[in-house]
């Protein structure tokens, strides 16, 4: 049989066949290009192939998924607290005198301007201060950094910081609408939602709608624009529909995105 | 792709969140199963397979792209880890026999049901006898449905190529169930 025709039956008996192809395989059943007892053997074998039964999988199958899981995940747990020692010794012995000096003015500054603002402020809470202002520096270096592996990284520290701060926000931002890697970009909008109540993160998220190329990261913003609630990424939105030739998914969630905004 | 897809799960088990696996493990332990027993039809052997493919996740995570559907990334996965499991027992040449008391008839059974039960060993049978390859299209298309594109990209082909080998497939099925019918007539 020709081979177009062996295609055509395999399409019929997958279902993908639509009301055009479907009329072609009857025109050639009833031309005798296709035989048809041959065509009815097939489909009923077809059909007939959902009778043969399975068993199920035990439940130890699932039991040793779930140990396995944890494992891994007290595994992950150590190389993070190993990986965080790694990065601050690293960053330490990487410090160039300038940013030593930086890292000190910027030390004594906060607790000189710490104790003349509020006196009675615990040591705790400076040293907490101090801590921040350590991780900004260390994620803002770090975004900077060539690995996608280590700028990833950087985007997790952020997390670790209790307030939004300009500097950091700022980074963030600018990764968000130029990093080469699609995942840092997307764990960027992650970090970045988490002060959603930030006019500049609401306004730069807004506007970076606009800057991205990869329907993921397009998506992630679509997400992060209706958990914010940021009525202005429908008119983006709108834009980009207008404005591109978006794959069939991605404009799909576009479109329940500002069904869900306006 | 909404925050519970397949691709953003699997995206946030990359990032870290290994919870997520839970939740593709609840969506695809059964079909991973029915796929590995249907190949191998071997219980314990599937269950080992199907560890091992969400194992391979875990450590194959950070090379996840996204691009794609993610089953026929799991699938792909799952393909190696059956391939690499019968290059080392061996087995992958052994040939399927057939179960003659399968094909038997218990004789104070109705006969209808009797018939219709041996029709079904026999398809059964059938489908074990098939060639290693076209097996694997019938499985991944009859039972996983897997279109034919994703097949392609699993078996690295065409699409064109896997709808002529699954007509094919069906072809053969049919002739090994009437060789199958008639052996089991004579008996």
């Amino acid at each position: 049989m020709n081979e177009k025709y062996e295609q055509l039956i395999a399409d019929y008996l997958s279902g993908s066949l639509d009301a055009e192809g479907r009329n072609k395989v009857e025109e050639l059943i009833a031309s005798g290009e296709i035989d048809f007892m041959e065509f009815r053997e097939l489909e009923k074998m077809h059909e007939n192939l959902g009778s043969i039964p399975i068993p199920k999988p035990g439940k130890e199958m699932s039991d040793r998924f779930y140990a396995m899981l944890e494992e891994e995940k007290l595994d992950q747990k150590d190389n993070w607290v190993e990986f965080v020692s790694k990065k601050f010794k690293v960053l330490i012995a990487e410090l160039t005198i300038p940013r030593l000096a930086y890292t000190v003015v910027l030390l004594v500054a906060g607790g000189f301007i710490g104790s003349q603002i509020n006196g009675s402020q615990s040591d705790i809470e400076q040293l907490s201060q101090e801590m921040q202002t350590m991780k900004e520096m260390m994620m803002v270096n770090m975004l900077e950094g060539a690995s996608a592996a280590d700028r990833l990284k950087a985007v997790n520290i952020s997390s670790e910081l209790p307030r939004a701060d300009s500097e950091a926000i700022h980074a963030l931002l600018f990764t968000l609408n130029n990093d080469a890697s699609v995942n840092v970009r997307v764990q960027t909008i992650e970090a970045l939602k988490r002060w959603g109540d930030n006019e500049v993160v609401r306004e730069g998220l807004v506007r970076s709608i606009a800057k991205q190329e990869s329907p993921i990261v397009i998506i992630e913003l679509a997400d992060a624009m209706i958990e914010l609630e940021l009525k202005n990424g429908a008119q983006e939105f709108e834009e980009l529909l207008r404005e591109r030739e978006l794959d069939y998914t991605v404009q799909q969630k576009l479109q329940s995105s500002i069904a869900a905004l306006l | 792709m909404d925050s519970t897809s397949d691709k953003a799960l699997m995206m946030k088990v990359k990032k870290g969140d290994l919870d997520k696996l839970g939740l593709l493990f609840e969506r695809y332990n059964r079909p991973l199963f029915s796929f590995f027993y249907r190949m191998c039809k071997d219980h314990g052997t599937s269950e080992d397979l199907v560890q091992s493919v969400f194992e391979r996740m875990l450590k194959y995570r950070e090379s996840y792209t996204g691009s794609g559907t993610f089953t026929t990334w799991m699938f792909s996965i799952a393909r190696n880890a059956h391939i690499d499991h019968y290059r080392k027992v061996k087995r992958s040449a052994v040939p399927v026999e057939i179960d003659e008391e399968r094909l038997e008839v218990e004789e104070d059974a109705p006969f209808v049901i009797d018939q219709k039960e041996q029709k079904k060993n026999v398809l059964e049978m059938a489908l074990e006898r098939l060639d290693e390859e076209k097996r694997e299209i019938v499985i991944l298309s009859r039972y996983e449905g897997l279109k034919y594109k994703e097949i392609a990209d699993i078996l690295n082909t065409t699409e064109g190529a896997i709808k002529v080998k699954m007509f094919r497939a069906m072809k053969d099925l049919k002739n090994l169930v009437t060789t199958l019918s008639e052996e089991c007539s004579y008996e």
